[in-house]
């Protein structure tokens, strides 16, 4: 019988060594002859846990996988365009030095991933700047130091960094050097962090963590921000007075014009609400269709506030989606509602919003008062789900009573309020 | 043409590319389903071909009829722009079932015809085919020979799990192979022993140890029987004798597993007295190739013994009792050293 495989054009063996575990991929080397050094010549290198099923006597799963991955590459032969290691077994060791030296040697790797324990920083060594062909780069867990000289990476597009030790202005200048970055994600920095971002090319923004300040200050192009701010209450109150000028809505959001879709968590809503408001804002979101914040605190005038701007601002918006925050320490009087009929453009319509989700609510004014607006401005919209929140059950007959009072500029419009 | 008459022509007008297979047949093909192959597009474009049963596009060699169809098959349906990516991979899914050698020649033809969607697809499920599976299980799949010699099969795992010894053995099994090569070349009579794949771990020390052709087991009763002509015999019972206290002192010092002490302390001791002990228990084998080894120099092969000695030793290191086993035995008929290393029992 003949053989049906062996024969095929090296590009497709790989292809198919590619898609198997490297386990697998280094097993086909005792299928027969031919097959002894396919494996070889991949050029994707994916570890994980896996790699190393059983153990030696006297061995750890960390010590397996070492020397399985430096017998690996020292076999391998060949440019290796992937290495990723990812597996929580694996912790700082000299050995991952080696490795990364011996990347960055034959300067061919495109992508490289470093998923590891977080028990320890691993401190990764300066050859790392010297992969000249790098496109992507994940690093987690690690300790990073650009030599001051780093030209940066010119043909990075995607960068996630999660748990690095590094310093602001290096991660700055890092991200500045790299002219067609497009994808970028900040992840736990150790300290709160001020960050500004420069990236001419940036599309997609992931930001989560103890930010202490962020300025995009130059992001024409971003389309996605996702933002999930953690902040501690006192920081807060200490932003309040330090900046009760500038305002953090439009330092933030004004260099994003063509931004496409917006979600911000935990305090976010509350940062950009910080410093004074701007009044109407002067740039249209033209392009923003999906808003997504959570934790607004609807008892804090200043937070609402943003809300409304930002949803004025957006007049293509297709879908909105909001959960109230835990109302604790109501700032500013609760009940001027009458900044709804004063700050919200007179016949305002929103053309394209279809739909709308609430969880958390309460009932309290001024809740009321978004979905009112909401309803009443929203011309094509489709289903309005309300989750009620836990606590305030009382509350649920009165709201459910308001909420059928209000007009609906759309007659397709759906309310579905959820019983949990 | 005015554009009423475009339109009533235009239906019953459906274009069609002809395509000629490597058996000869020639068929024709409506055009858009055709045009999904980059090659048969670039071949319409650029050369023009195609249009007529005459000007048949001639398909690479590795597209036959009812692959061909399959490959249709395929482009027909994804060449319709509305189709949801949820139907897609419905498709796709539904459409890779089929049997092993169908899926290669597939990816094979798919290849050919630079349809890379198609080569994707195929290349994940030949992957999911081969993944989890034993080598035993993988090789009857696919029709693959089983033709690695037992210690190429482990060099490459052993290897990467760390074993010294074995990346000894390999390595002294790489030199070995060299200098029996060389030898060959020099033999003019003896045919091969019949060389089978299926070799156990005996059989490939005794390789090492005997040579095919009984080379290196010639080489050393060859030395016997000179050394026989020489000395007395009572000189040589006397070695044998004597050597049994270095007997017990390699085998003790095997006992303890130290291979890197028992390198430094006797390797002289050890090639000799294994080579008393040939000639006390004299073969009863025929040396008539007893010359063929006169080329060599004593000296390559003195290296020679004194290497298979090492490494059989580290080897064992671990198994004393095969290391009093091999020493107090005599060769059996066709084999010096039966040594077992551990795990190439297992094929």
């Amino acid at each position: 019988m003949d053989d049906l495989i062996s024969d095929l054009p090296q590009s497709i063996l790989e292809s198919i060594l590619t898609r198997l575990p490297i386990r697998d991929a280094v097993k086909t080397s005792i299928l027969s002859r031919k097959w002894r050094y396919k494996w070889a010549s991949i050029t994707e290198l994916v570890f994980d846990g896996e790699c190393v099923s059983s153990l030696h006597e006297g061995s750890t799963i960390e010590g397996s996988l070492v020397k399985f991955i430096t017998r690996v590459l020292f076999l391998h032969q060949g440019p290796i365009h992937k290495f990723q290691v990812s597996t929580c077994y694996l912790h700082s060791c000299p050995d991952i030095d080696q490795w990364i030296l011996f990347l960055s040697r034959s300067s061919d790797v495109r992508e490289l991933i470093l998923k590891l324990g977080e028990a320890e920083w691993v401190r990764i060594p300066s050859c790392l700047f010297s992969c000249k062909k790098l496109t992507h780069l994940e690093l987690s867990s690690c300790e990073l130091d650009p030599p001051p000289r780093f030209k940066g990476f010119l043909c990075l597009r995607s960068l996630s960094l999660y748990r690095v030790l590094v310093a602001a202005d290096a991660i700055e200048n890092l991200i500045w050097n790299c002219p067609l970055l497009e994808n970028l994600a900040l992840s736990y920095f150790d300290d709160s962090l001020a960050i500004t971002i420069r990236a001419p090319n940036l599309k997609h923004l992931y930001l989560e963590g103890d930010f202490a300040d962020i300025f995009l200050e130059n992001t024409p192009l971003l389309c996605n921000l996702s933002v999930v701010m953690y902040m501690a209450d006192d920081m807060a109150e200490q932003f309040e007075l330090e900046q009760s000028s500038n305002c953090n809505f439009v330092k933030f959001l004004s260099h994003a014009p063509r931004l496409e879709s917006l979600a911000g968590r935990a305090y976010f809503a509350k940062y950009l609400s910080i410093g004074d408001d701007p009044g109407p804002l002067s740039i249209t979101f033209d392009h923003l269709k999906i808003i997504e914040l959570c934790e607004v605190s609807f008892e804090d005038m200043k937070e609402v506030l943003v809300l409304l701007r930002l949803i004025t601002s957006s007049p293509n918006l297709e879908e909105l989606r909001i959960s109230a925050g835990a109302n604790t320490s109501p700032a500013g009087a609760p009940d001027s509602l009458d900044i709804w009929e004063r700050e919200c453009p007179a016949d305002w319509t929103f053309k394209q919003l279809k739909v709308v989700k609430m969880t958390d609510v309460d009932g309290i004014p001024h809740e009321m008062e978004l979905l009112k607006f909401l309803l009443g401005s929203s011309l094509v919209l489709k289903t309005m789900t309300i989750s009620p929140s836990t606590y305030f059950k009382h509350n649920r007959m009165d709201m459910l009573i308001e909420l059928l009072r209000f007009r609906r500029a759309s007659s397709e419009a759906e309310i579905i309020f959820l019983q949990e | 043409m005015s554009e009423g008459a475009m339109a009533v022509v235009k239906p019953e007008m459906k274009s069609y590319i002809w395509l000629q297979t490597a058996d000869g047949s020639i068929q024709q093909v409506e055009e858009e389903v055709a045009m999904f192959c980059p090659m048969i597009c670039r071949e319409v474009v650029q050369t023009g071909m195609g249009s007529s049963k005459n000007y048949a596009i001639v398909l690479p060699q590795r597209v036959n009829p009812p692959i061909l169809g399959l490959i249709l098959d395929y482009c027909r349906f994804h060449q319709i722009p509305g189709r949801s990516n949820k139907e897609r991979k419905t498709f796709d899914e539904k459409f890779i079932r089929m049997d092993t050698k169908k899926l290669c020649e597939l990816t094979s033809a798919a290849d050919s015809l630079q349809l890379k969607p198609l080569v994707d697809l195929t290349s994940r499920a030949l992957a999911r085919i081969i993944e989890g599976k034993t080598p035993e299980e993988i090789r009857e799949t696919f029709h693959l020979p089983d033709d690695l010699t037992e210690e190429e099969k482990l060099e490459p795992l052993r290897n990467i799990t760390d074993d010294p010894r074995i990346r000894l053995l390999n390595r002294l099994y790489a030199r070995k192979r060299k200098e029996l090569k060389e030898r060959e070349k020099l033999k003019t009579v003896e045919a091969e022993e019949e060389r089978v794949d299926e070799r156990s771990a005996d059989d490939l020390l005794s390789y090492i140890n005997s040579g095919d052709g009984k080379g290196v087991r010639a080489n050393k009763s060859k030395k016997k029987n000179r050394r026989r002509k020489d000395p007395s015999k009572d000189a040589l019972s006397n070695k044998v004798n004597g050597d049994h206290d270095e007997v017990e002192a390699v085998s003790t010092a095997c006992s303890h597993g130290e291979a890197k002490d028992l390198e430094v302390a006797s390797p002289h001791k050890a090639s000799k007295l294994r080579d008393s002990f040939i000639g006390t228990f004299s073969p009863k084998l025929e040396f008539d190739d007893g010359d063929m080894d006169d080329d060599l120099d004593p000296a390559m092969r003195e290296e020679l013994d004194r290497e298979v000695e090492d490494f059989a030793r580290r080897l064992n290191s671990d198994w004393p009792e095969r290391m009093q086993e091999l020493l107090c035995l005599g060769p059996p008929e066709s084999k010096l050293l039966p040594v077992h290393i551990n795990g190439l029992d297992r094929r």
